[in-house]
């Protein structure tokens, strides 16, 4: 439980952590807030000689909407989102995962940023920036990139994120007046992973129907996933309670749960089913208040 | 005699430097030189052991490991544990290897520098596959470590009702706040260990024999000790390897275990599973039980297994008037980490197993679940069948569902579960104590050390009543083996009947010898004198109490259990301390909860543990515990000081009451702890 030896930057400037990167390539890592990253340091899962803390670099931890897009810095903690303003009254569906997120100690470190670079199937916010449709912005030597949230993580704990790079921002669309979302997380007890959990996001058109959807599931595979079938199964309808339910179970057919002591894949395509069928009527219930 | 420093306050029992954080536990101590230890494991379950390079290993230190502590037992030699793996390893987590360095960061980095290559061998995990496979060590006929049976065999009685059900208690960590540790220093001859234990003179007895000291040259003091649950009862491979370090390079060695070591190399309890029947008469009257068990070992006979079995069998009629009983059972070698005590120690899986049949019957009989354990108790003391005794068990019954209020919760809600248990204290061979009356104040010393349970506040509490001393005169000093000659330890809900005993028994003495020489007593004759008095005190007889729990249960949609209620009504003789027995069963109630809906130890097919951190297995947290009730009755023991046994009581208590309850408000009959939300949705 103690890592191997390694040298420690803190840089203050984006540039100075982009040169350090470059310099050390693969043997060095970025560290933001540390809570996934430590433990594996710790466990000597991992062992990097060169750890380069992020956590003080500047105009990394904003909340704020400009343009399309509420941008949130990569380095803003978890907590912070739990006690915006802004988050908590136009973005339930970030607020909902961010609040379920692990425990209080761990939400005054943990990053938005690290929670979606780290991989994790289980982390919650990979599926909220999907079903969100949201963008990520990079930040490389060469300048910046924005990718979808589903193509950045690619399995577990892999990420599209080439040597040197650095997620910066996240951008969230602006919910448009009649759209609502939701994030409904069953966990074992306080303060887990989940056994599942599903993000909801749905856009609802003139006459009630939906315009556009977006669903996202954290730990039901290897990877946090768009359910893409029942996406475009519910585009185009009114939800009602049957559309619902055909929804869930075409996102339960689809999804690829591992048996672990969270439960058996069986137990968790149960658990996925309830909740995906729960969200998807909630959220367009959200989407009809005006 | 030990020189005593007043002075030294660190020393001494007094359970607010824990709540100021003035405590001092092994990682505690620093020494100049110390070399810090770390063990390399075997990362199989079973594997041959092709080379080994490096390290101090199996080659510098061949012993095996000595039986001792609560539940020693030998078995075959091919059975008992090296210290180090040697040719084969034979659970994840064994020692196969161990460095030093004079810090941990080094001493981890040069687990690098130790090669080895293993064969990987299909491994033996489970209780099915021990009995189905060839035996996992050379040297043996098959896996079966020890077999026992207790009762008379009888011909199945034609009974109009007969029960069958096979029942489970899955391993579960002790999991102590504090993790396993130990300082060991060899100066001048003499093997100094500092250790976080329950039982400083078991330490010394295994270390000494182990290394083939003279037990003199061993001396063993306890540092504070943040729990232990059964798991800081004997000794382990680390400790001789750090002992023997530190003769070797001549350095103290320290050796601090982490919660990941906790888990995959440190003995877990339970691993029970009982296979019950039952026959019963038209009106619900229990006429036999017959039993089978098997106890999951784990891959050595160095841990509890072999004990367990005939303990476990000898309670399996719990409190019940049963005629006819007869059990086998077989302690099963498996590639996994050797089992031991845990809080209960085979106390509550006995009783799982006929708690479990008595609702079965109640089912069966569309009978309460009150009346049918009522119609199956004694209004007069019983002998069973399987060398139980036990007092009245109606009487006390009768008061607790009254007490507990069960026929109206039954009433009121539909997932509510009664238990109801005989608790046998662990006596044997009794215990020691030491006082030293010196410059106007009293030192006490004991054979069986607190961990974290505050004997200090009984021992005080006695000393006054028969001594008439004031409490701040008396300091109850930490183990130590010099200071005692002998001692077992503290486990098996024994400290309060035997210390208790022990200490009542000095100051009987105490007393006799102010009154001859003064006329008469007072405590000012008595401190005006220096004494120095100890005694092993024996009370091999049974000493047994009932109690009795209640717990009401909800179940959310998916499958996770809100527990409302959770009360208990024991019988603790007489309460010495009522903070401290609320303080036992608060503590108890929570890991009895924690086993039967949280705790688990998982095992791959390929026997990698699959729990391997805190989180995953399973510890109860605070949202998961209601309000506990607790209600004492105070039926004084026939000890001059009245106590009974308690400290397992609530581990005994609550997963039979808690599981009936689930059972009930989930309508699925449950037969294993830990009960899984999976286990309770459609
Ligand atoms: C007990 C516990 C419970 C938890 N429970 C949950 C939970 O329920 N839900 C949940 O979502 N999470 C949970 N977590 C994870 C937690 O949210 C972490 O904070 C998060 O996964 C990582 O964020 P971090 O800022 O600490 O990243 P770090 O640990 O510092 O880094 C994690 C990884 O991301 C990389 N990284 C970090 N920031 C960037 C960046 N800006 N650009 C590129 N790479 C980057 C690092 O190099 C590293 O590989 C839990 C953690 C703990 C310890």
């Amino acid at each position: 439980m103690h890592p191997s030896s390694f040298e420690y930057f803190a840089p203050t400037k984006m540039k100075e952590a982009l040169e350090l990167l470059s310099k050390y390539g693969e043997e060095a890592k970025i560290m933001a807030g540390g809570q996934s990253l430590i433990p594996l340091l710790k466990l000597r899962i991992a062992a990097y000689s060169y750890i380069i803390d992020i956590s003080r670099v500047e105009g990394l931890n904003k909340i704020r909407e400009t343009g399309d897009f509420l941008e949130i810095g990569a380095l803003t903690t978890v907590n912070e989102l739990e006690e915006n303003e802004l988050v908590k009254e136009k973005y339930r569906i970030l607020h909902e995962a961010a609040v379920q997120i692990a425990d209080p100690l761990v939400r005054n470190r943990g990053t938005v940023g690290g929670n979606i670079s780290h991989g994790d199937p289980s982390n919650d916010l990979p599926a909220v920036a999907i079903a969100t449709k949201a963008k990520l912005e990079i930040v490389g030597k060469k300048g910046k990139r924005l990718v979808d949230a589903d193509s950045f993580i690619t399995d577990s704990f892999t990420t599209s994120l080439e040597e040197g790079e650095i997620l910066g921002k996240i951008l969230l669309p602006i919910p448009k007046v009649s759209s609502g979302g939701c994030y409904i997380k069953q966990k074992k007890s306080a303060g887990d992973f989940s056994v599942a959990a599903v993000a909801v996001n749905l856009v609802l058109a003139e006459d009630e129907t939906i315009k556009s959807a977006g669903i996202g599931l954290t730990s039901v595979a290897p990877k946090p996933t768009r359910a893409n079938k029942a996406e475009r199964y519910i585009e185009g309808k009114k939800i009602y309670d049957s559309v619902a339910r055909e929804a869930a179970r075409i996102i339960v057919s689809e999804a690829e749960p591992s048996t672990d002591f969270y439960g058996s894949a069986d137990y968790k395509r149960k658990v996925l089913g309830r909740i995906a069928e729960e969200a998807i009527n909630l959220a367009f219930e959200r989407g009809l208040v005006r | 005699m030990p020189t005593i420093n007043w002075n030294d306050r660190e020393l001494e029992y007094d359970s607010s430097r824990f709540v100021k954080g003035t405590g001092h536990f092994v990682d505690d101590i620093k020494i100049q030189g110390m070399l810090f230890m770390t063990v390399l494991r075997s990362p199989y379950a079973r594997a041959r052991i092709i080379s080994l390079k490096g390290g101090i290993s199996s080659k510098d230190l061949g012993a095996k490991i000595a039986s001792v502590g609560e539940g020693a037992s030998e078995g075959e030699a091919s059975s008992v544990e090296p210290i180090f793996a040697s040719g084969f390893v034979n659970y994840v987590g064994q020692p196969v290897a161990a460095v030093f360095a004079e810090d941990r960061y080094k001493s981890e980095d040069l687990l690098d520098s130790v090669e080895v290559d293993y064969e990987p061998l299909k491994p033996v995990v489970t209780i099915d596959e021990a009995l189905s496979s060839p035996p996992i060590h050379k040297g043996m006929k098959s896996n079966i470590l020890s077999e026992a049976v207790k009762g008379q065999d009888f011909s199945d009685p034609s009974s109009p009702i007969v029960l069958e059900d096979t029942l489970e208690n899955n391993r579960i960590s002790t999991n102590p706040i504090e993790p396993r540790g130990l300082v060991a220093s060899f100066e001048g001859g003499v093997l100094n260990v500092w250790a976080s234990t329950q039982a400083v003179h078991s330490v010394k007895n295994g270390l000494a024999e182990t290394l083939g000291l003279s037990k003199d040259k061993v001396r063993v003091m306890q540092a504070d000790t943040g729990g232990a649950f059964g798991s800081k009862g004997g000794i382990y491979p680390e400790y001789a390897i750090a002992s023997f370090a530190s003769m070797k390079y001549g350095k103290p060695v320290k050796w601090i275990e982490t919660r990941r070591e906790h888990l995959t190399s440190t003995n877990p309890g339970r691993g029970v599973r009982g296979k019950m029947k039952i026959f019963s008469e038209k009106n619900g009257k229990i006429t036999g039980m017959k039993g089978e068990i098997m106890v999951d070992a784990g891959a050595y006979g160095s841990g509890s297994g072999g004990f367990s079995v005939p303990f476990i069998e000898s309670m399996m009629t719990g409190a019940y008037a049963i005629e006819k009983a007869f059990v086998t059972g077989k302690a099963l070698l498996t590639n996994k980490v050797p089992q031991g005590p845990y809080r209960g120690a085979g106390r509550p899986e006995a009783s799982f197993f006929i708690e479990r049949m008595l609702d079965l019957l109640a089912d069966e009989m569309k009978m309460d679940p009150a009346d049918v354990r009522l119609l199956n108790m004694s209004d007069k003391p019983f002998n069973s069948p399987l060398g139980m005794k036990i007092d009245a068990a109606r009487p006390f019954f009768e008061t607790a569902v009254r007490e507990l209020e069960y026929r109206r919760e039954a009433k009121l809600a539909k997932g509510v579960g009664l238990s109801f248990f005989v608790l046998v204290p662990g006596t044997y061979t009794g215990e020691s104590a030491r006082m030293i009356v010196k410059d106007g104040k009293i030192g006490v010393w004991l054979g069986g050390n607190s961990h974290g349970q505050g004997h200090e506040t009984f021992i005080r509490k006695l000393i006054n009543e028969e001594l008439d001393v004031s409490k701040e005169l008396v300091t109850v000093y930490r183990g130590d083996t010099s200071v005692t000659k002998d001692g077992e330890g503290a486990w098996g809900s024994r400290s309060a009947i035997l210390i208790g005993a022990a200490i009542v028994a000095i100051c009987k003495k105490l007393r006799t010898e102010v009154e001859k020489e003064f006329g008469s007593y007072s405590s000012e004759s008595l401190l005006s004198r220096d004494h120095d008095e100890y005694v092993f005190d024996e009370k091999p007889f049974s000493l047994t109490s009932f109690g009795a729990n209640l717990a009401t249960v909800e179940i959310g949609r998916f499958g996770n259990v809100r527990v409302k209620k959770c009360n208990a009504y024991y019988d603790v003789g007489r309460a010495l301390n009522r903070e401290m027995v609320l303080g036992q069963i608060h503590g108890g109630m929570a890991q009895g909860i924690g086993q039967t809906l949280h705790e688990g130890l998982f095992y791959s097919e390929d026997g990698q543990l699959i729990t391997s951190s805190i989180s995953d297995a399973g510890v109860p947290l605070a949202e998961d515990l209601p309000n506990f009730g607790v209600k004492i009755a105070e039926n004084r023991s026939s000890l001059p000081h009245g106590a009974k046994g308690l400290g397992e009581a609530p581990t005994i208590g609550v997963p039979t009451a808690l599981i009936r309850a689930v059972e009930k408000a989930s309508g699925k009959r449950l037969r294993k702890t830990p009960v899984m939300p999976e286990d309770l949705i459609a």
